[in-house]
């Protein structure tokens, strides 16, 4: 059971809907992946569960009841609109965070002075936000979205904003508190640390939900079927009628990759089968799965 | 609403304000300046009073030299047959500190013509006393001009000068001396303060508001807590501050008015405000015969005199002992808090609906024109507070806090302030409620500009 579970939530601002009949199941101990491009809902649906906005109808349980404020207490948001009081400093701004979500001022220090020492900036605790430069704000937001040790981490866009240094320091804290149990939300638009973090996801696009399922699941049922081949030999390998046709093949000084386009109602073994009767050794052989990102961009364009 | 939320942001709110420079700045010079009001007009007349100054009188018209009668401040001499340019080259040599000319008279004109000379510029007392001099003898000359034998006796009685001696009656029945213009200084003072307070708070919670919606933290914090649990956290705060500014104002100005009285020995100072009446009863009777004649020149007796003071400044002193000061604190606390959170529930909202406080302006005016006209209805209660309007003003809630404020120092009917705050409270809960859900969408309204129909529709949905 997961532990947030959408069911067919509907949202909408006046005349404009926001969701319709949207619904998620987020697994517990699991990165999931909000998708969807900009304006589909994604961030009304991170409210609603935040308990920021309420739905128009459906339910949201979390671990299996229905959602109160109190639970709000468990989950950790990190919106993508970052913001600090400017005036105000480090310190006192986390230890305030830290006890909006219910932290004792000795617990709060506690934990957060770890979280400094982690990230090496014990030195920033008596420094106004407006003088730091912005990755180091995001580090500070980032560790009071963290530090009420949510069962819930909620992160919008967690990367923007950071070097490739601080953005690999902030990805191996994500799988560190994965480690630990949270459940983490991870919505963003790159791909490749979806593919690299999530193990499920959910597709918006204009209010519903376009596909949701385990990220490996979804790649391989989106694969058209290709494997890449590559192989040894003096010449160029031929089609086998019925079995795979050729979609393209570069020869390199005697070494061949080519893509093959397995023909309906065949498999793997019917194209090995076929290759060995062919003068050629075959090196590599593998199944060609699409990219998320050619997955978005084939779902949401196939929407319009 | 969790109370722990609130008092942790409520906490945030007073603390980071309380710490700012500009507060300390404030509530510490505010004080200064207000005892400086109580007290320098005083020291400046104590200090500037001139003493033991001697004048130089060349009197060419005859009339004048006679009326110049000495008094503890100055000292006429007759230099009459002197010549004015020679004089005035040794006037200082001789010891003189001011030297003054009249000329002939002029017969045509029936008057004369003054100068005075000296090295500092003239004091207004010096002017004063040469001037009341002359003028009484011009006086005295064009009334001999008239030929009529005893004038001088019948003007002298005929001259009037009625005072009118007036008493509030309370409850019981009880006469009480009073000064209406005292309570219109008090009343004016109170209502002053109170728009100012509103005003000023009310606007640093929009200010807050807008401060958090444009840094975007405000995301962060509706994700911890409830948007109303925030905005009223805020609300309370910033009150905390106002009260902590008013009550450190009041015993500050206390402190420093008879700090500074005592420990300067100024007696005097306290005692220009509130002894006046025996003072100046000691100074009509220490002016023995000299003062009998200055008195018979401006036609009064001593009895007129003694009548004028008790009535008038023993009015003002009555009225300022008889001053409910305790009430007056309470009524203004409880007028300001409720007046406080009625304003800022609004201002609130209208923060609320902006990206920057330029957007504010069109928003405001629905609320602005209120406050204002509550004002001039004050002002208008100075003069008048019995007046229709100014009841009407005292019991509309949303001008209440601030005229009701300028009535109070004239006394109101206890049943008059149980319904006008019954009322303000009423509306602030109805208010409340109403501003808290505009809040709650406007906060996390960005882009387009808000306009009064989306503030509607806003407060239609759930």
């Amino acid at each position: 059971m997961g532990i947030i579970q959408c069911t067919n939530v509907c949202k909408s601002f006046g005349e404009k809907v926001a969701l319709d009949n949207v619904s998620v199941d987020i697994p517990e101990g699991k990165i999931f992946g909000l998708l969807g491009p900009n304006g589909a809902g994604k961030t009304t649906l991170i409210r609603i569960i935040n308990r920021i906005t309420i739905p128009n109808s459906g339910s949201v349980l979390f671990k299996g009841k229905p959602i109160t404020q109190d639970d709000v207490e468990k989950i950790g948001y990190l919106p993508e609109e970052r913001g600090l009081y400017r005036k105000m400093k480090v310190g006192e701004q986390a230890m305030y965070f830290a006890q909006l979500k219910g932290m004792s001022q000795r617990e709060a220090m506690v934990e957060l002075k770890k979280w400094f020492v982690r990230f090496g900036i014990e030195s920033w605790w008596n420094k106004k936000v407006e003088e730091l430069s912005k990755g180091m704000a995001q580090k500070v937001q980032f560790i009071t979205t963290v530090v009420h040790k949510p069962s819930l981490l909620i992160l919008d866009e967690p990367f923007s904003g950071f070097d490739p240094v601080n953005a690999q320091v902030i990805r191996e804290e994500i799988l560190r508190l994965k480690a630990e149990g949270s459940t983490i939300i991870l919505s963003t638009h790159n791909m490749e640390s979806v593919e690299e973090l999530c193990d499920n996801i959910a597709l918006i696009n204009k209010s519903h939900v376009v596909i949701t399922g385990g990220v490996n699941e979804i790649r391989h049922k989106y694969g058209n079927n290709n494997v890449e081949l590559i192989y040894t030999s003096d010449q160029a390998l031929s089609a086998a009628e019925g079995v795979f046709t050729i979609l393209s093949d570069t020869d390199d000084m005697g070494r061949h990759t080519a893509v093959l386009s397995i023909g309906e109602g065949k498999g793997s073994n019917d194209v090995l089968t076929a290759l060995l009767s062919q003068n050629l050794t075959v090196n590599s052989f593998k199944e060609l799965v699409p990219r998320m990102n050619d997955i978005f961009i084939k779902l949401v364009t196939e929407e319009e | 609403m969790k109370f722990r939320n609130i008092q942790t942001i409520i906490s945030r709110e007073y603390m980071t304000r309380v710490k700012k420079k500009s507060f300390l700045l404030v509530t510490f010079l505010g004080p200064i300046f207000f005892a400086a009001m109580c007290i320098l007009p005083s020291i400046i007349m104590l200090m500037t009073e001139d003493k033991g100054k001697t004048v130089g009188v060349i009197d060419q018209s005859g009339i004048v030299m006679p009326k110049m009668v000495d008094n503890d401040a100055f000292t006429f001499k007759d230099y009459s047959s002197e010549p004015v340019d020679e004089m005035k080259d040794k006037f200082e040599d001789l010891g003189l500190d001011v030297l003054v000319a009249v000329s002939a008279l002029d017969e045509q004109n029936r008057t004369v013509s003054v100068s005075a000379y000296s090295r500092q510029p003239l004091s207004m007392d010096l002017k004063e006393a040469i001037s009341s001099r002359v003028d009484d003898a011009v006086e005295d000359y064009r009334l001999s001009l008239y030929e009529i034998s005893d004038l001088k006796q019948i003007m002298k009685d005929v001259r009037s000068n009625v005072n009118i001696a007036t008493y509030t009656l309370d409850d019981s029945g009880e006469e009480k001396i009073s000064s209406s213009e005292v309570y219109m200084m008090i009343s004016m003072i109170l209502s002053i303060i109170i728009y100012m307070f509103i005003a000023m708070f009310s606007g640093m919670v929009m200010q807050s508001v807008i401060e958090e919606k444009s840094s975007r933290v405000v995301e962060v914090l509706v994700s911890s807590v409830k948007a109303t649990e925030l905005m009223f956290g805020k609300i309370i705060g910033v009150a905390c501050v106002a009260l902590t500014q008013f009550f450190l104002w009041v015993v500050l100005t206390v402190v420093l008015v008879t700090g500074v009285s005592t420990f300067v020995g100024f007696d005097t100072i306290l005692s220009t405000s509130t002894d006046q009446t025996e003072q100046m009863t000691k100074m009509v009777e220490g002016m023995g015969i000299d003062a009998e004649a200055a008195m018979e020149a401006s036609g009064m007796n001593m009895a007129d005199m003694t009548a004028v003071a008790d009535s008038e400044m023993g009015a003002v002193l009555s009225t300022l002992r008889e001053l409910n000061y305790v009430q007056l604190i309470i009524a203004f606390v409880i007028y300001f808090a409720l007046g406080y959170l009625l304003y800022a529930s609004f201002f609130a909202a209208i923060g609320s609906a902006v990206e920057n406080e330029a957007d504010t302006q069109q928003l405001q005016i629905p609320v602005t024109i209120p406050l204002l006209l509550a004002f001039f209805i004050a002002i208008y209660a100075f003069k008048s507070p019995d007046s229709a309007v100014v009841f009407w003003g005292s019991m509309i809630p949303f001008t209440s806090p601030i005229v009701m404020l300028a009535r109070i120092p004239f006394g109101v009917p206890t049943w008059e302030l149980v319904v006008s705050i019954l009322l303000l409270v009423l509306t602030f809960f109805l208010c409340a409620w109403a501003s808290a859900k505009i809040y709650k969408i406007g906060i996390l309204m960005f882009g387009k500009k808000t306009t009064f129909k989306d503030l509607w529709k806003w407060l239609k949905q759930n």
